[in-house]
């Protein structure tokens, strides 16, 4: 199998990768490894993990997968991650952690129906603390060292950037992300981090958002998008993001969105 | 005692229910001053904050000040706002508040905490220690708020404000400061989403600048990144440190004022 160009011998951990955007990464990734390289997929599904590896191993592979069945919005589902990262050889090119892990909250609700801190605590847990502790945890079980190219991808949104109605936990999710990725690249200036916004994509999150989005105005958008042909393939918006990590040009923190691109 | 706002700024803030977090010291204190003197008689004022001492010496020094005859109804409430129970005790205090002859809600999310700034973002391993801090510094300001606009719902003749305590670190990224420049962006854009939703609702970011607070000591004593410590130092040494009063002032004309774009991002500099 030719290998198209890619990131060398890796480590690539993909969160959220039993389906939608997370699960066409790793498909797309897998190509892209030398010998010797490997994936680790974690999600909270452990059938469609299994499932996804059954498909990547189709064939001579020589490449590791890993299943990580975990639910990154406790404490023990991080360090459930983790531990797959510290047992890997640490003879790699390259190590890829994307930060893909995502919910939507309940969009069907404004500002004001969300008394309850317990709720919002539970999503900030998920979609805000997993992602920097688990951050954290594999920078320091994967230390620099010459050699060693370090990225760390944060799938983000335009949603980081603007406003939308009905969604304050997504948005203020993705914010605070975009805010904490672009600290990490200040203080670690040999790391290369980067926020991806990949458009609005044809998954199971954009189906909640155009069946359950509380704004009218918003869920008619996303019904046109939808309704007109205007969703991205999770594949188109990947390729995108694959060419950028492979020039390796992007400035360490900068928000990138597929439509800059 | 706290200067009186000079008679530049006309005007008031109307018969109002006001609700300040972080109240016992810093900002929120001088801010509990302030807007004190910007309150028609009949108004309630509602100071949080975790110690009750402190709290009862603010209300005492502004009953002193300008609650006599009845024309300020100061309430100490004694919370941890990163608790639950914190958040509906909060709560419970200001629907106690009477509310019919109410022209003005106005609640100040001041209370917020640094974080371990010691540290860099590779070193926050601990789920837990993220969270306790998302608890206080995110969610407890978008449930408070909440509970509020639901508790004293849209109707004519009342005037909904909404401040949320912000930072330049809302807007740019500072080493060994990740989990305050995320709480800030998080609660930047909350308080954005609000905006759009409740049009009717005046909301406001505003970055007060670099006090001259014990939060600022915390920041030139403890940050890890040398640089970031070394130009707070030098701002402390040199004078640059803005007193909670002149910020306050600003902050106080921007209300009466209330022209500002809701849901605006504005700092003490741009004014």
């Amino acid at each position: 199998m030719s290998v198209v160009s890619g990131f060398g011998k890796a480590l690539v951990i993909i969160t959220g990768a039993s389906k939608g955007f997370g699960r066409a990464l790793a498909l797309s990734v897998a190509p892209r490894l030398a010998a010797g390289s490997v994936l680790i997929l974690a999600a909270r599904s452990d059938d469609r993990l299994q499932e996804l590896k059954r498909d990547l191993c189709r064939g001579e592979s020589a490449l590791t997968v890993r299943c990580v069945a975990a639910d990154l919005g406790c404490k023990a589902g991080v360090e459930k991650v983790l531990t797959e990262t510290r047992d890997t050889d640490p003879d790699i090119d390259h190590l890829l952690l994307f930060n893909n892990a995502a919910s939507l909250g309940d969009v069907t609700r404004y500002c004001r129906d969300f008394t309850d801190v317990d709720e919002v605590n539970s999503y900030l847990s998920l979609n805000v603390s997993s992602a920097l502790c688990l951050t954290a945890g594999v920078l320091r079980s994967v230390p620099r060292r010459t050699g060693l190219t370090r990225v760390i991808v944060n799938i983000s949104s335009l949603c980081a950037l603007r406003p939308f109605p009905s969604w304050v936990l997504y948005c203020s999710g993705k914010a605070a992300r975009d805010m904490m990725f672009r600290v990490l690249a200040e203080e670690e200036p040999d790391l290369r981090v980067l926020n991806y916004a990949p458009g609005p994509l044809d998954t199971d999150m954009q189906l909640q958002a155009r069946s359950s989005s509380a704004d009218d105005s918003l869920r008619n958008t996303f019904s046109v998008m939808h309704a007109h042909g205007q969703l991205l393939t999770c594949d188109q918006s990947i390729s995108k993001l694959m060419t950028v990590l492979l020039d390796d040009k992007y400035p360490s923190g900068a928000h990138l969105d597929y439509y800059d691109l | 005692m706290e200067d009186v706002i000079s008679g530049e700024s006309c005007g008031d803030l109307g018969r109002a229910l006001c609700i300040i977090t972080g109240a016992s010291k810093g900002y929120g204190r001088t801010l509990a001053f302030q807007l004190s003197c910007l309150l028609k008689p009949g108004s309630v004022l509602l100071l949080v904050a975790r110690t009750a001492d402190q709290l009862n010496e603010v209300k005492e020094d502004i009953v002193t000040l300008y609650g006599g005859q009845n024309k300020l109804d100061v309430r100490c409430v004694q919370a941890d706002l990163e608790k639950t129970e914190g958040v509906e005790k909060t709560l419970q205090a200001a629907k106690e508040t009477s509310s019919s002859e109410m022209e003005h809600l106005l609640l100040i999310n001041n209370a917020a905490s640094l974080g371990d700034v010691s540290r860099f973002a590779q070193t926050f391993t601990d789920p837990a220690e993220v969270n306790r801090y998302l608890s206080l510094n995110v969610s407890a300001a978008l449930s408070l708020t909440a509970g509020v606009l639901q508790a004293f719902p849209r109707r004519l003749g009342l005037r909904r404000t909404v401040v949320n305590i912000s930072s330049l670190c809302a807007l740019k990224p500072f080493p060994s400061w990740v989990l305050y420049c995320t709480g800030k962006a998080a609660r930047d854009m909350m308080f954005r989403v609000l905006a759009e939703e409740e049009p009717d609702v005046r909301v406001l970011s505003y970055a007060p600048g670099p006090l001259d607070t014990d939060m600022q000591l915390q920041a030139r004593r403890f940050s890890g990144d040398l640089t970031l410590r070394r130009s707070f130092c030098s701002m402390c040494s040199e004078g640059q440190l803005l007193s909670c009063r002149e910020s306050g002032a600003k902050l106080m004309k921007l209300l009466l004022k209330d022209d500002f774009p809701s849901g605006a991002h504005l700092d003490f500099y741009e004014l």
